[in-house]
């Protein structure tokens, strides 16, 4: 796929591989990856629990070194940064979303997603209204001063979200968003996330093993062991609203040896 | 101060409410002890200071009355008389005594002294008069208030028996209390008639003090002369060395049960928070954030616990008092704010104790 001209390189990954232990113990969670991510993109690391998916997300994130190879992040080798303009990265260019959602629980809805945006370096003024501003956004403005506890599984993710995208940051990792939500609920997440790379030019990087929304991604890239084994590019516009049981995004359902994928 | 911090505090009442709670016992035993302690250090050497000899005189070696012996006769006193320039010289004996009423005893600091002198006798009285003759004692009023003495009673010392006649003041030297008879009473109390155990010199107004001491060192041998002062910081230094230790070893106990319960809370709160900081450090928390958490919520438990302990301090002490005659106590805003500062810091050490868990936390822990 032809890059678009305002299209800016956000991650790059060059044979990348990261191996945890040593000796007996060395086990390999990636191996000699490279992949490129960019702005207004949604790329989607697919594969089964154990493939390497998240340990990739961590390197990407720069939350891990790798054993070898480069990751640079936003047109710099991560080596290069200081662990202070690492933390800085991640509170304003970087933003996370979980599988389990990681609200605090002790603050509410709008506390949750101005505390990013402090961290982003806003007053508390301009965080709550930011805050506020997203949620009225995301449709949820009903809940700012509800508690996590007292929120849904899809209110919960919509507010990781909000609190994601707090301090408009240009890269998004997503770990395993949809796999505590039901369907409609994990749609309707991977739709916000999809528009925010679109409409905002934003990259999105997720890691799932959730078929049911690779439809959204505009490369999916699947994990098996540590490695990527197929790339598949695609379009939005050519994707179909009713996956089929046998493949999607052309990546068959079953492996080689006949074993679900998933 | 950060909302969460205080969110984390609130989500387990009880606990605050312990740890509040113990914090406060603690400052309160802090402040217990720097009041009694200034109570006793005044309380103890009230008899010395309030004393107008111009010079005490003992025997050689003899530094202080509170902890130390000295043995004059009734010699020395005379000779004493004879050095240029001494007014007066009037004779005091200092024992220990046992004072019995019913089926109670309690030993008391019995000063025998001459009333007609006046030197060496009750420094101040609350009800009643001086003694006048041999039969009368005058107490110290938390003594009395203790046993139930009153004007008028009579105790018992040493099998004789003594009317009380006054109540003094200024006279609880906190392990004991003294009590006053006449000099000829606490001779024939200890068995020999010349004894005493020192003189209380009055020198000629103009005459210098220093060169009279010195004169009485030269006239009179086995005697050692000391200006009011020196013999009251003797004093003061034989009090504060007898009963520092032990309030400072109770101050440290307070200090380390404090510094341990706050640090306990502190990380109990970390671990329980474990999953949030780490969710913080992955968002990208700046580096003094979660620190400052710690601080905080150090310093809102400490100034909760100054607060209940202020409250609770003074019927405390007035409670003690009341059950405790002999305990005398003296607050101030100094001792206050000297108790504030070293909270304030041991807050600061619980912090940086409990900190070190925060760099076990790790931004991974969130992606499982």
């Amino acid at each position: 796929m032809s890059r678009m001209e305002n299209q800016t390189d956000v991650v790059q990954l060059a044979s990348v591989s990261k191996i945890f232990g040593s000796n007996e113990h060395k086990t390999i969670a990636v191996q000699d990856i490279s992949l490129e991510a960019s702005s207004g993109e949604l790329v989607m690391l697919l594969g089964p629990s154990g493939s390497g998916k998240t340990t990739l997300l961590t390197l990407i994130a720069g939350l891990v070194e790798p054993t070898s190879g480069t990751v640079s992040l936003f047109g710099r080798d991560i080596e290069d940064y200081t662990s202070k303009e690492l933390q800085k990265l991640r509170a304003v260019r970087i933003g996370f979303v979980f599988q389990t959602f990681h609200l605090i629980d002790s603050l509410t809805v709008i506390e949750n997603v101005a505390l990013v945006a402090r961290f982003g370096g806003k007053t508390k003024t301009e965080a709550k209204r930011q805050a506020l501003r997203l949620l009225e956004q995301f449709h949820i403005e009903h809940l700012v001063k509800k508690f996590p506890a007292n929120l849904s599984q899809g209110e919960k993710q919509r507010v990781a979200v909000a609190r994601a995208i707090a301090n408009g940051a240009e890269l998004i990792i997503a770990d395993e968003p949809t796999a505590s939500l039901e369907t409609k609920q994990g749609f309707d997440i991977i739709r916000l996330l999809h528009e925010y790379a679109k409409e905002e030019n934003r990259c999105v990087i997720v890691a799932s093993h959730d078929l049911r929304i690779v439809e959204f991604a505009d490369r999916v890239l699947r994990l098996e062991d540590g490695v990527i084994t197929q790339t598949q590019l695609r379009a939005i516009n050519q994707l179909s609203n009713e996956p089929t049981n046998e493949s999607i995004c052309g990546i068959p359902l079953t492996s080689e040896n006949n074993n679900t994928i998933i | 101060m950060d909302l969460y911090c205080v969110r984390i505090l609130r989500s387990q009442p009880l606990r605050l409410a312990l740890t509040v709670g113990g914090i406060a016992l603690c400052i309160v035993l802090m402040l217990f002890l720097l009041s009694v302690y200034r109570g006793v250090a005044d309380g103890s050497v009230e008899y010395i200071r309030q004393n107008k000899a111009d010079l005490w005189v003992l025997q050689r070696n003899a530094t202080n009355i509170l902890r130390g012996s000295s043995v004059l006769f009734t010699s020395h006193g005379k000779n004493i008389q004879k050095v240029p320039n001494v007014k007066s010289t009037s004779p005091v004996l200092l024992l220990l005594s046992a004072v019995r009423k019913d089926d109670k005893v309690a030993t008391v600091f019995l000063a025998g002294y001459e009333p007609a002198s006046g030197f060496g006798g009750p420094p101040e009285l609350t009800e009643g008069r001086l003694v006048l003759n041999n039969d009368e004692i005058i107490l110290d009023e938390s003594f009395a208030t203790k046993f139930h003495f009153k004007v008028g009673d009579l105790a018992q010392i040493q099998g004789d028996t003594l009317k009380i006649v006054g109540i003094s003041t200024k006279t609880n030297a906190f392990v004991t209390q003294y009590a006053f008879v006449t000099l000829s009473r606490a001779q024939s109390l200890i068995g020999f008639p010349n004894i005493v155990t020192c003189y209380l010199v009055k020198v000629k107004e103009g005459s210098d003090k220093l060169k009279v001491a010195r004169q009485i060192r030269e006239r009179v041998p086995g005697v050692e002369v000391y200006d009011h002062e020196t013999f009251l910081q003797n004093n003061i230094r034989e009090m504060q060395s007898g009963f520092l230790p032990f309030i400072y070893t109770v101050a440290a106990i307070g200090v380390i049960v404090l510094t341990a319960i706050l640090s306990l809370l502190l990380s109990i709160n970390i671990l329980e928070r474990r999953k949030d900081f780490a969710i913080m450090k992955t968002l990208g928390s700046p580096s003094g954030f979660l620190p400052r958490l710690i601080v905080q919520q150090a310093l809102l438990i400490s100034s909760a616990g100054i607060v209940v302990a202020l409250v609770l301090f003074f019927p405390m002490v007035a409670l003690i008092e009341k059950m405790s005659p002999e305990v005398s106590s003296k607050s101030s805003a100094e001792q206050i704010v000297v108790v504030v500062l070293g909270v304030g810091l041991m807050s600061l050490i619980s912090s940086l104790v409990s900190m070190q868990r925060l760099r076990r936390i790790y931004t991974l822990e969130v992606f499982s």
